[in-house]
């Protein structure tokens, strides 16, 4: 097939350079007879992006709350059913007393506990705020804080059923909206609303209350509705295997014709050396194009990640994402005499372009010093690239920011890695 | 034994003559320990918020003056003509905050009142947690306009144990150490013997009288001790450099440290000796130290959001009991009960890793 393609692309052949044009076929043919290369360049990034996908999940489910139920009432029962209705929250065991509720988080057998006062029900009665007791394991502190926050959230709607409940059993005044009833319905304890004629002195400067009437708000989640994180870890991990792709097949490619030996018979050969760079590397982009492909599809199909904006855009920009990690492939070529060096250089490399990305976890949550250095790294610009055109349908009006910053990085890194390379040539 | 030792010392004095492996082995671990466990976090705080006020009165200000109290959201103002989307879109802000006209009005006549906030989701972890501060923050404005005879049914107290700062320092540094420990232990053990397969080194040990089983003890041992030296200078790193400090008892991290890092280089030694080629036997450590250990062992997110076929696979991962035990060492102090069977799992792998090492490099005796 290639052949055939070849032969097709002759009579172009001949109009393009056609030392660059053969030189181009050789290094095409030999990466198409690499089984490795091949199988390097299609399992990992699919394998990488599913399972990424699947094993980062910040989304919390079946988090293990411990009851302990003093009460031991219907309210009491309302409350803790209230905490397992949704998903967030699986009742793990009821226990005994605080002290063991306790001793089971230190064991790490609860993310959570829940104890209810034994005059849980009496407050209720008497109208009084009733407290309990939520005990969380903040050991890691983004589950701690989500699972607060779900507490507050459940026991805030709870809240509010008691409180509609409440004012039809007491005193029916709820449409006379400037005097709202009192949850107990006692009319000696006047409301003490802001337009009250009671209260005439109440002022908004100081901190004292105006209303009967609750803020709620409105939360609406856009373009990520679902808040699938599998769409944010995806469309961020896309950029990171273009880039780590890139480098590993292109330094490879490049030192093991070091490595041979055979750099000398291509020095012999007429072409010029940065012809065979461009030679060495074209065929490399090209395959990796196909990989920019392969990866959005498994995106798409396993996690079913939307494309909202132009797939154009995102392919060009992708491209600039391959080039930055052929760049640095070369670079590392550079520096190192064997197959198995460029490789140990890539742990020097990697974790640190992977982690500084924003790719897993965001770039705002680090150190303010660390942030400007993040700048530098082409999967963090890749990563917004692909999330605007991706999940919000931004085009180049809002992204020329970072398309702009890829193209630089791109550019800076494959003509200094050239300049070296062909210095080592000559 | 003799053979052993004499192992060992050839062992660390090819990796002390190896420059680049040397950096590789003893430098990079506390490099990446310094950068990434500053980097790692989970928690935004200042998160950039516009603010669109249509009412303007005091109270929208005094909804505004409790938003930014919190601390979490840095709010500014965004001109009434301008698309708060177009804003999101941008990634200017991660959320915006609209406050309808004659909200100061409807409050005051007793009327429920909505406020907007739309949150971008597309880091849904981010999203997850402004959500809920969203709701607490507006809950806790309620409370203040509302007179005090009016007063939630049920209030929760809510205690942050053994972190109540909520730091991710304290979570992710250890995590780091061990992700560390993970990752090169096992690939300089690999490359070792894989060295060895490659430059036919390993033809003279088949023909010498040292016996497979010794040959290896003395590979692990050595990197055992490279390992522990890498462990020493992380534990540094933790307690002088980001002051952390251990809660309880330090034998079960102890004990636990020594089965990990024999576990882990027992590994490599696994990888080395099937693949005798070195290029072949980094992939594979790389795939199997690095890659694994960052999805499958809950260094990032807990190893329960996984779902279920791939969360069994994590119980095969060393990374995975070490996380518990230097994260319950450093934060919740709970000590034997609470991971006693973390060291047990270690060394079965390790045993598990050490004979399929074992059983390759015999029959290759055999064979020579």
């Amino acid at each position: 097939m290639i052949n055939d393609l070849v032969r097709t692309m002759s009579p172009l052949s001949r109009i393009l350079n056609l030392r660059l044009w053969s030189l181009f076929i050789k290094e095409f043919h030999q990466i198409r007879r690499n089984r490795r290369l091949v199988i390097l360049l299609i399992i990992p990034p699919t394998l990488n992006i599913i399972l990424f996908g699947l094993a980062l999940n910040p989304t919390f489910e079946n988090l293990r709350l411990g009851v302990v139920d003093d009460s031991r009432t219907p309210e009491s029962r309302e409350l803790v059913s209230a905490f397992t209705e949704g998903l967030v929250f699986k009742t793990k065991a009821y226990y005994a007393s605080t002290e063991d509720l306790g001793q089971a988080i230190s064991r790490a057998e609860l993310d959570a506990g829940l104890a209810v006062p034994r005059d849980f029900a009496e407050k209720r009665a008497r109208h009084e705020t009733a407290e309990v007791q939520l005990l969380v394991d903040a050991v890691n502190a983004n589950t701690a804080t989500i699972a607060g926050g779900y507490a507050a959230r459940i026991i805030a709607s709870l809240n509010q059923k008691i409180a509609l409940s409440q004012p039809r059993a007491g005193q029916p005044t709820e449409s006379t909206a400037l005097q709202p009833s009192p949850p107990m319905g006692d009319t000696s304890n006047a409301p003490s609303s802001f337009l009250s004629p009671n209260n005439p002195s109440v002022s908004l400067t100081t901190n004292v209350s105006v209303t009967h009437a609750t803020v709620t708000p409105r939360l609406t989640i856009l373009y990520n509705p679902g808040l699938k994180s599998a769409w944010f870890i995806t469309t961020g991990m896309i950029g990171l295997l273009l880039v780590l792709q890139g480098s590993v097949v292109s330094s490879a490619s490049l030192v093991r014709e070091k490595e041979i030996g055979t750099v000398e018979q291509l020095l012999m050969t007429p072409a010029e050396s940065s012809e065979i760079i461009i030679a060495k590397v074209a065929p490399i982009f090209l395959l990796l194009a196909i990989d920019i492909g392969l990866a959005l599809g498994v995106a798409r199909l396993v996690f079913g990640v939307p494309v909202r904006g132009s797939l154009l855009l995102f392919f060009l920009a992708a491209s600039l994402c391959v080039l930055c990690g052929i760049g640095l492939g070369m670079m590392i070529a550079t520096f190192t005499r064997t197959q198995q060096q460029a490789q140990l250089m890539g742990f020097f490399t990697n974790p640190p372009l992977a982690l500084l990305s924003g790719a897993t976890t965001p770039i705002e949550a680090m150190p303010t010093w660390l942030q400007p250095i993040t700048s530098v790294n082409p999967v963090k610009h890749f990563a917004i690239i692909s999330r605007g055109i991706l999940l919000k349908g931004s085009g180049v009006d809002v992204l020329y920011p970072q398309l702009l910053a890829l193209a630089v990085i791109a550019l800076v890194m494959v003509s200094v890695s050239v300049w070296q390379f062909r210095k080592q040539l000559g | 034994m003799k053979r052993i030792l004499a192992q060992v010392r050839k062992e660390l004095t090819q990796l002390w003559r190896d420059r680049l492996t040397l950096a590789l082995a003893l430098v990079l671990p506390v490099v990446l320990l310094l950068l990434l466990s500053k980097a790692t976090s989970l928690s935004v705080k200042d998160i950039p918020v516009v603010v669109q006020d249509l009412d303007k009165t005091p109270m929208s200000r005094r909804y505004l003056e409790t938003v930014s109290s919190s601390l979490s959201f840095k709010l500014s103002a965004l001109p009434t003509n301008l698309s708060p989307e177009r804003v999101l879109a941008q990634n200017q802000a991660r959320a915006a905050l609209i406050i309808p006209p004659q909200f100061e009005r409807d409050l005051r006549r007793g009327q429920n009142v909505e406020v907007q906030w739309l949150i971008d989701g597309t880091d849904a972890n981010t999203a997850n947690v402004m959500r809920g501060k969203a709701a607490a923050i507006t809950q806790a404005f309620t409370a203040q306009i509302q007179p005090a005879t009016i007063h939630p049914a049920i209030k929760p107290l809510i205690r942050y144990w053994f972190n109540p700062g909520r730091e991710d320092l304290k979570y992710f540094g250890p995590g780091v150490l061990a992700f560390g420990l993970a990752m090169f232990p096992p690939l300089l053990a690999a490359l070792a013997l894989s060295r060895e397969g490659e430059l036919k080194t390993i033809l003279q040990v088949y023909v010498s009288s040292i016996t497979a089983f010794e040959y290896l003890l003395g590979k692990v041992i050595a990197y055992t001790l490279v390992a522990w030296a890498e462990w020493i200078a992380g534990m540094f790193v933790l307690f002088v450099i980001f002051g952390l400090s251990l809660a309880g008892d330090p034998t079960p991290l102890l004990v636990t440290t020594f089965f990990y890092l024999l576990c882990t280089t027992c590994f490599g030694t696994m990888i080395g000796a099937a693949i005798p080629n070195q290029a072949a036997a980094i992939q594979a450590a790389q795939l199997g130290g690095f890659l694994t250990s960052f999805l499958l062992s809950g260094y990032l997110f807990p190893v329960t959001n996984i779902p279920q076929p791939l969360r069994f696979l994590s119980n095969l991962v060393p990374m995975r009991y070490y996380l518990e035990v230097i994260r319950d060492a450093f934060l919740r102090g709970g000590g034997w009960p609470a991971i006693w069977y973390a060291p047990i799992a270690l060394c079965l792998l390790g045993a598990f890793f050490f004979w399929r090492a074992w059983s390759v490099m015999k029959d290759m005796q055999v064979k020579a």
